[in-house]
């Protein structure tokens, strides 16, 4: 063949020179890439900001162990629901039906408790139960008979509460018992407390350790030693100071404990289970998933029954709380808890997300209605203030990843 | 400055994330000229096509390029589109419900004082503009969506010349077109440069760029590898350049053993799903030998997708006949009855139903066996890494690493992945819908040699394709489907011409004709 030009394949050191060129001078897109890379890390730091801010508008008072563990209390109900809203954002479809649901369940556990003065033991075993079916009701309805789950649970939105209110007539079932009040009141003994601390770090730090044995093995990119040592010092300061805090005042409290071990539970699930795979893969692609031979309405019925049985627990910590069960109970939580995810970095189009991502989103939710009510701001500016936050996040989260 | 070139691009250098994807390429037009852009899967053609065309803004790449000699840094597709250079990309870009005319003139509508949309003109524009393309057959008032594939890949074209184009990209565009479209599309082009338009085609269909290009650029790895005349070179010529090395066999039979029939499909009947009343495929029998490659040959839309996707119970409508494996029926009810059954597919439409694009090269294709690989509940993720290792290596995927998302593939190694998935459970049949389609030279031979690699550990393979001479190429027996009934299965032997089959297809022989020289 005779060349046109010359064969003016360009030397390997030009090119790396051009493409080290215009790293100097585009700033601007690097600084986008590694903002949507560490999206969580961004989301810390803006929890950050906002606890200095209600610190330094509170002289303090914001970050006193006392409060601080109240507001993790707050936080741990929404985050709850956050733990199983997040799959069902995942796999594609939304729920709204649980802010009714966890009413209804939560009045359920106070009506066994009160009129049927039940074992606390079989109580949680019915509601958990209640919720699972309820949430497989869902299911059915999204996947055989493909309903759009925004319809389906919509109308679980109506449903439930018109349940609840018949069953309670409308009134508040109290006072509850002293076993079920301890759900929500009672602490892990400080040396509890150090002990799962210390188990925490310890599974982490070996599980990273593994996956850079394995990484390597498998001639995939092992990322320097300094920086999972440095993302190790990370873990541990921010493990233990949790402790410390919760400490400092009466221990750990039990939902908070329990949305450590969803966290925990939930992120294995997420990522080293087939079940959790296949939400991914139904939420990316459905059609290629089915194609590939998964039972893809079993996975999407499974998802709500998950999103059910936090319902579940979210209901009896709610009614632990209150010490009673109320007609009333868990209004609008659904959109707190959608909010929570969204905010997390959970992506509505489905097939990405992280449970840790949504219950960072919970917290900063968790964290905006503790100051603000600290600082005495009106019930209506603090809705104001939330949807506004909910947008920017979600804008920032558009803004920052890229066109395609 | 005056310039001989309408276009010249010069050391164009592109990296994601650090794996670099173009190592400093040139390519040269000359105004009204087409040149033939070619290269193996994953060589960097559609990505220095989105170089040029915007996709990919300025200052994210490295190099230059010169519009008319004046440098070019276009932010977006629309400063690329402004000078006019409009790219049709690989994988479709219309809005099925909006009607042609919407479609054509989409961000563009032209309105009237009151500021609502001039339908009228929209649609006097957009027939008029049909019918210059000799395209008079397509109303602009209806949606798209009820034009198959081809006829859509016009309506871009159309779109695309709305834009009032100087230079057109064409990224591969045939592969989902018929025979008769794409020289409906080949004979447009001629037209467009006979007006003065340039243009860049790509494609893995080395006879349409014999026909269609002036100058031929060659690509590999990322690499320029030279530029010529097309009149200089020969098919053989560019696959040498393309590969590396000579090829000159492209299809590479081997001697294989069949065995009894496996799989009997009786009188397979499938409705569509919207129109009840229309039989998409109407009652069609026929039978498969272990080891035996089954070619299905029959024009786009003959109802040839729609067969096998019954077979594989994923056909959306309702269908009915009988389907019998080892002489038992079996009822196959989804596709996950078909896996467990020993069938896979691979379907025709990659990007709707092969790939969860944000899903990892790896995680796709372990996607389909992902059940057996859990160890105490949860997958055993050595495993899972080295089977997909495995995968990989197996089939040449070319990627930076498995967990790459699959979405950032080229073309050709998605379609390799997904091959890779349907392989996982070790299927006794597997049905391959367009294997080929937008796959490499060197590639497609690699999928061959698997082809017959699998025949021989006794697999049996069904494979539905538009491209005769690989029909013929590889297949031991060949059906015939046209409107949906069967018009022909014939042993493949070397009386069997693309003639014969494609007589088959178009006109309605009876078929006892037929069978007096097929084979029982
Ligand atoms: N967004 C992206 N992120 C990472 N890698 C990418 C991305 N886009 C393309 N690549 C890589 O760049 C290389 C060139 O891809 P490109 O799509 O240009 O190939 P191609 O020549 O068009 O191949 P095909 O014929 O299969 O379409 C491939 O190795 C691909 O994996
Ligand atoms: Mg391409």
């Amino acid at each position: 063949m005779t060349q046109g030009p010359p064969p003016a394949a360009i030397s390997p050191a030009v090119a790396e020179a051009a493409i080290g060129e215009r790293r100097r001078t585009f700033r601007a897109e690097h600084i986008k890439t590694l903002f949507s890379r560490y999206k969580i890390l961004a989301l810390l730091v803006a929890i950050a900001l906002l606890w200095a801010l209600f610190a330094h508008a509170t002289d303090g008072d914001f970050l006193t162990a006392r409060n601080l563990s109240n507001l993790l209390r707050q936080m741990a109900i929404t985050g709850m629901l956050a733990c199983g809203m997040v799959f069902v954002i995942i796999a594609g479809e939304i729920d709204l039906s649980v802010g009714s649901l966890l009413g209804l369940l939560g009045g359920i556990s106070a009506i066994l408790d009160v009129q049927f003065h039940l074992p606390l033991a079989l109580n949680i075993a019915i509601v958990v139960l209640a919720g699972g079916l309820v949430g497989a009701f869902n299911g059915y309805w999204v996947a055989w008979l493909r309903v759009p789950s925004f319809i389906v649970t919509l109308a679980g939105l109506l449903a439930f509460r018109g349940i609840l209110l018949g069953i309670t007539g409308g009134v508040t079932i109290a006072p509850v018992s002293r076993p079920l009040v301890a759900v929500a009141q009672s602490y892990l003994p400080t040396v509890a407390g150090w002990i799962l601390a210390a188990l925490v770090f310890a599974t982490l730090a070996t599980t990273q350790m593994m996956s850079r044995r394995k990484r390597a093995a498998f001639n995939l990119a092992v990322p320097p030693l300094w920086a999972d040592l440095a993302r190790l010092a990370v873990y541990a300061i921010g493990i233990f100071g949790f402790f410390a805090i919760l400490d400092a005042y009466r221990g750990v409290p039990l939902p908070v404990l329990v949305v450590i071990v969803l966290l925990g539970v939930l992120t294995v699930m997420a990522r080293r289970t087939v079940f959790g795979r296949r939400i991914y893969a139904i939420g990316g692609n459905i059609e290629a998933t089915r194609l590939s031979g998964v039972n893809v309405q079993m996975v999407k019925l499974l998802v709500f029954v998950l999103m059910g049985v936090m319902a579940a627990l979210a209901g009896i910590s709610t009614t632990a709380r209150l010490a009673a069960g109320s007609p009333s109970a868990g209004s609008l939580q659904e959109l707190d808890a959608i909010a929570s995810c969204i905010i997390g970095g959970t992506s509505m189009r489905g097939g990405a997300g992280t449970v840790f991502g949504a219950l960072t989103g919970a917290l900063i939710m968790a964290t905006l209605d503790n100051g603000m009510s600290m600082l005495g701001v009106d019930t209506y500016w603090q809705m104001i203030v939330k949807g506004g936050i909910l947008l920017l996040a979600v804008w920032l989260d558009v803004a920052t990843t890229s066109r395609r | 400055m005056t310039s001989p070139y309408l276009l010249e691009m010069r050391g164009i250098t592109k990296d994601f994330a650090g794996v670099v994807a173009l190592g400093g390429i040139d390519l040269r037009v000359r105004e009204g000229e087409c040149v033939g852009l070619c290269g193996e899967n994953g060589a960097g053609k559609s990505t220095m096509m989105k170089v040029l065309s915007g996709v990919h803004p300025y200052g994210s790449w490295g190099g230059e390029i010169l519009w008319r000699g004046e440098p070019l840094r276009a932010a977006s597709v629309r400063d690329t589109e402004a000078v006019g250079i409009v790219i049709i990309h690989q994988e479709l870009m219309l809005v099925p419900q909006l009607s042609v005319a919407e479609n054509i003139f989409l961000g563009r509508e032209p309105h009237n004082a009151a500021g609502l949309i001039d339908f009228d003109r929209m649609y006097i524009e957009s027939a008029r503009l049909l019918a210059e393309l000799r395209m008079g057959h397509i109303d602009p008032t209806q949606p798209v969506s009820r034009y198959g594939g081809g006829q859509q890949q016009l309506i871009e074209i159309a779109r695309a010349l709305s834009k009032d184009a100087k230079l057109l990209i064409l990224d591969e565009p045939t592969s989902s077109l018929t025979s008769t479209e794409t020289a409906t599309l080949l004979r447009l082009v001629h037209d467009l440069k006979a007006r003065g338009t340039a243009c860049v085609y790509i494609s893995h269909k080395l006879e349409e760029i014999e026909e269609i290009a002036d100058t031929v650029t060659v690509i590999r790895d990322g690499r320029f590898v030279g530029e010529a005349p097309m009149g200089e070179l020969t098919r053989a010529d560019i696959i040498r350049l393309m590969v590396g090395r000579d090829m000159s066999n492209l299809f590479p039979r081997e001697a294989h053993e069949i065995g009894d029939t496996i799989l009997q499909a009786v009188g397979i009947t499938c409705l569509d799903p919207d129109n009840p009343a229309r039989r998409r495929v109407d009652d069609v029998s026929f039978s498969v030998r272990r080891g035996e490659i089954l070619g299905i040959a029959g024009l786009v839309g003959s109802g040839r997708t729609e067969l096998v996707s019954a077979i594989f119970g994923a056909w959306p409508g309702s269908h009915s006949g009988e389907i019998l494996l080892d002489g038992r029926p079996v009822r196959i009810r989804t596709p996950r009855d078909a896996v467990r059954l020993g069938i896979c597919m691979v379907p025709e439409d990659r990007k709707h139903h092969g790939i969860v694009p944000g899903l990892a090269v790896g995680y796709n294709i372990s996607l389909s066996v992902l059940g057996d690989l859990t160890r105490g509940g949860l997958i055993d993720e050595a495993r899972e890494l080295s089977d997909i290792d495995a995968a990989i290596s197996r089939l040449r995927i070319k990627t930076a690493s498995p967990l790459l998302p699959i979405a950032n593939l080229s073309g050709g190694n998605q379609q390799k992945a997904v091959i890779s998935k349907m392989l996982g459970p070790n299927p006794r049949i597997l049905i391959l819908d367009e294997p080929t389609r937008g796959v490499d030279v060197g590639a497609k031979y690699e999928i061959y040699k698997l082809i017959f690699a699998l025949v021989r550990e006794g697999l049996s393979i069904i494979m539905v394709s538009s491209e005769l001479p690989e029909v013929l190429g590889i297949s031991d027996r060949v059906l015939v489907i046209g409107e949906g009934r069967l018009r022909g299965d014939f042993v493949n032997d070397e009386t069997l011409t693309q003639e014969r089959i494609m007589a088959a297809a178009i006109n309605a022989q009876p078929i006892s004709e037929l069978s007096a020289v097929s084979h029982s």
